[in-house]
């Protein structure tokens, strides 16, 4: 039963605790940001016909994007996808025997950390950069984009190669060398059927990452979509850009919907599935013991 | 007294590895057909013309570090494009990102149109947005911190959106019992369940964009990618080097601040 | 209708706020074709307390849930107080939402925030959107909440993390989230089967004090036996989808949810001490 008393009785509330440290923190960075922002170069003040500006250029772009040229375009994405293609070979095939020397049951010590800070090297150098390297040496044509996506490639792909080595459960690697298998034979026989399915994954994941990169590669002269992208659009061939950046969006989501989609395949198939129970039952002993 | 063996057939879906192998083959070999905008593999060019690549090799393998007070001022701008574009996408991410996401909006309409802008967005390369709005609102650090944003705005709504789907929210059950709205829910229910999915997610388009804006001043979008060009041109390579190494350890620096940071942050 | 809360001892809703309950016919049908109730007809008057009794499965989660219309009816009506809950949406059914408290098996708090704002979403339903995005409360709604805390003994904890809680603590801060409401009907589903049994009796001791105090309707979804029959007045059985037994709970024998559940009665029926 409620009862409703005159008197409220006072409630034993305790204190609040204190928030001095996240309003520092949130005022400090708030402030960072707008320093960072006050020094810019920017007509702050002039934005507002930014929006303005931009539409009117939408406009011309896709009001009526120049069809016409379309066959060229297709021709030109075909390049990009090629050297997308190449690259990713490259970078592939290069990157997977180096990742497995880098792996820590593979590669003795002296070799591995040579390799390991050569791949954080290549990882921290744009392929923009690479590709206007080897423009010196093989000119600037498709094959200079591809051979650059392969080198910059190499860095993050052996990477991930020797993370998913070292993930793989070393039961079966044991049980070879237990038989008198030596390091190729163990690699052969018991770390390449459970590793080979993430790593056909990775390859097609780097495909993806290419072909992005190829459009780049193209503004800086590599030939493919990019290449035809910076022309139009210094001559302000604004009806043609438009029907470029279309052709260059639904080919990339293309490529990525089929890809990701052989991906999934890949890793949902019975050598997938069967890599994955030995890794979950690996965590699933590591925590009991 | 050897008794023959029965046995059992080995399950080998030949065909079928034929087949996707074939495929294989086919499509590297479209790669390379130039009629049809395959690429020529000039393996021989390498072989030829290593000794000009060789000198400029060389050239960048040796950088000049007298050269590196001139680099401090693009640097710095570098670092305001990159600090501001993940700012403003950070601000803008939120809602978007509450909107992409099934737990946070179940009207599938809605959803759908923000993923379907995202990829659209996604779609379109970095450098591919700088060259074109270096053409709409010319040279300079704007058409860079457009480009970041929209970039930084693409990977944060996509990869924290998925992350939401994929957690378990039973707040979101309480939330809706109570007779709260959508908002409601999603600001006192999700939001502080899935700040560190957002605040991971900022900081790494911290890093990524210092690499990035280094790189679109090459098509003039601000920042020290307009000097890395300018040097290239004069095939001033060890300048060159030296930019290269001083993007590196900003990069290493800003990735070893984050990593702290995303520490303190669970 | 809804007390000051500066003027009175223990929580909200006097006895003149209570709700009836009651189901007509009702059937539920998942999309994917599982049909979980089947012609359920059910009249709980205002002030009782009714314990729904049934193996999982049983359509126990299904049935507490039409009654706030988080699972829709595919036939029937529910009614509750004087609203007719199937069929309502939008502002109407939040707002009858805001009216019936809920707390569930997981708890179902924001781990990541402090108890006070959890226990600060009892008060979505009557609060504008612009004030819950802003974080602005009312001075009632914040002494509300401190006082539902209060009640259930957890003010000491109301800045804590929520996550930093036990499970029989995370329960009576749900238990205070609900009260906050003020609410004329209380749903809880499995509200013990995650406690361990000293913490589940004091939860249930906690639900049937809120009864009695202030008459509040509460259905209490359970699959323990002894529990049933030790807090609730009513006993309600479910056994696919379908109502078999409905009579006092006390009286219930072990032959009794012997039917209910369709098989022998076994030890994890039982909670214990």
């Amino acid at each position: 039963m409620s009862a409703v008393t005159a008197v409220p009785t006072a409630l034993q509330v305790p204190r609040r605790p204190s928030r001095v440290v996240p309003t520092a923190v949130a005022v400090i960075v708030g402030a960072v940001v707008l320093a960072a922002a006050a020094g810019l170069p920017i007509p702050w003040s002039d934005l507002g016909s930014l929006p303005g500006q931009v539409a009117h250029y939408l406009g011309l772009m896709f009001a009526a994007p120049n069809w016409a040229m379309l066959p060229q375009a297709l021709f030109e994405t075909w390049r990009s996808i090629s050297m997308a293609w190449i690259g990713a070979i490259g970078c592939v095939i290069v990157s997977i025997p180096l990742g497995m020397l880098a792996a820590r049951s593979i590669g003795p010590i002296w070799l591995r950390l040579p390799l390991r800070g050569l791949f954080a090297v290549s990882r921290a150098v744009p392929e923009v950069i690479i590709a206007l390297l080897l423009l010196t040496v093989t000119g600037l044509t498709p094959f200079t984009g591809a051979l650059a996506l392969a080198i910059a490639g190499i860095g993050t792909q052996a990477k991930w190669v020797y993370e998913t080595v070292e993930s793989v459960q070393e039961g079966a690697s044991e049980a070879v060398r237990a038989a008198g298998g030596n390091t190729a034979e163990v690699t052969r026989w018991a770390l390449w059927p459970a590793v080979a399915p993430t790593l056909l994954s990775f390859a097609l994941y780097r495909f993806e990452i290419n072909i992005r990169t190829s459009a780049v590669l193209g503004l800086v002269g590599a030939g493919g979509i990019g290449s035809m992208l910076a022309n139009y659009t210094n001559f302000r061939q604004w009806d043609t850009v438009g029907m470029l950046l279309i052709v260059v969006v639904a080919a990339t989501m293309l490529m990525d919907a089929v890809s990701g989609a052989i991906r999934r395949r890949i890793m949902r198939g019975p050598r997938a599935k069967a890599a994955r129970a030995q890794r979950e039952v690996r965590t699933d002993v590591a925590r009991v013991s | 007294m050897t008794s023959s063996l029965t046995v059992p057939p080995k399950p080998r879906s030949r065909v079928r590895t034929a087949l996707i192998v074939a495929a294989f083959a086919a499509f590297t070999a479209a790669t390379c057909i130039p009629a049809i905008g395959g690429i020529e593999l000039d393996l021989g060019a390498i072989v030829r013309n290593w000794s000009n690549g060789s000198g400029l090799l060389a050239q960048f393998l040796q950088p000049d570090f007298a050269f590196l007070p001139r680099t401090i001022g693009p640097m710095l701008e570098t670092l305001q494009m990159a600090v501001v574009g993940a700012a403003l996408a950070a601000v803008v991410s939120v809602p978007l990102t509450l909107w992409a996401a099934a737990p946070t909006n179940p009207n599938a309409p809605t959803r759908v149109l923000v993923r379907t802008v995202i990829n659209v967005v996604r779609s379109v390369p970095d450098l591919v947005y700088a060259t074109v709005l270096v053409a709409m609102v010319g040279v300079g650090a704007l058409p860079g911190l457009i480009t970041l944003f929209l970039f930084d705005l693409g990977i944060i709504v996509k990869l924290v959106s998925e992350a939401i789907d994929a957690t378990d929210l039973p707040i979101i059950e309480a939330g809706r019992a109570a007779g709260g709205t959508q908002t409601q829910i999603n600001r006192r229910g999700v939001l502080p369940q899935t700040w560190p999915l957002f605040a991971n997610q900022w900081l790494y388009t911290l890093e990524l964009n210092v690499r990035i804006s280094a790189i679109l001043g090459i098509v003039g979008a601000g920042g020290i990618g307009r000097l890395l060009d300018e040097r290239r041109a004069f095939y001033a390579y060890d300048d060159v080097a030296v930019i290269v190494l001083e993007i590196l350890v900003v990069v290493v620096l800003i990735e070893i601040f984050s990593n702290l940071l995303r520490r303190r942050l669970v | 209708m809804r007390i000051d809360p500066l003027h009175a001892e223990v929580g909200p809703s006097p006895a003149s706020a209570s709700w009836s309950i009651r189901l007509d016919d009702v059937s539920v049908t998942y999309p994917n074709g599982t049909r979980a109730l089947s012609g359920v007809s059910l009249d709980i008057a205002a002030g009782e307390m009714v314990s729904i009794v049934g193996l999982s499965g049983s359509g126990k989660s299904t049935l507490i849930r039409t009654i706030n219309g988080l699972v829709p009816a595919s036939s029937g009506t529910v009614t509750v107080g004087p609203h007719t809950v199937t069929g309502m949406r939008g502002r109407a059914l939040r707002e009858l939402r805001g009216r019936i408290g809920m707390i569930f098996q997981g708890f179902n708090l924001a781990d990541r925030a402090d108890v006070y704002r959890n226990v600060l979403v009892g008060s979505f339903a009557r609060t504008p959107t612009w004030r819950t995005l802003l974080g602005v409360t009312t001075a009632q709604d914040r002494e509300l909440a401190l006082r539902s805390l209060d009640a259930v003994g957890m003010l000491e904890k109301v800045w804590n993390r929520a996550g930093h809680l036990s499970g029989g603590q995370k329960q009576r801060v749900a238990i205070a989230r609900a009260l906050t409401q003020q609410p004329s009907v209380m749903l809880a589903d499995e509200p013990v089967a995650s406690l361990d049994p000293p913490t589940a009796h004091a939860v249930m001791h906690d639900l049937r004090r809120v009864n009695r105090d202030e008459q509040l309707t509460v259905l209490v979804n359970i699959h323990l036996m002894d529990l049933a029959r030790q807090y609730t007045t009513r006993m309600i059985g479910l056994r696919a989808g379908e109502v078999v037994y409905d009579g006092p709970a006390a009286a219930a024998a072990d032959h009794d949810f012997e039917q209910i559940y369709g098989r022998p009665i076994q030890p994890r029926d039982v909670l214990g001490a």
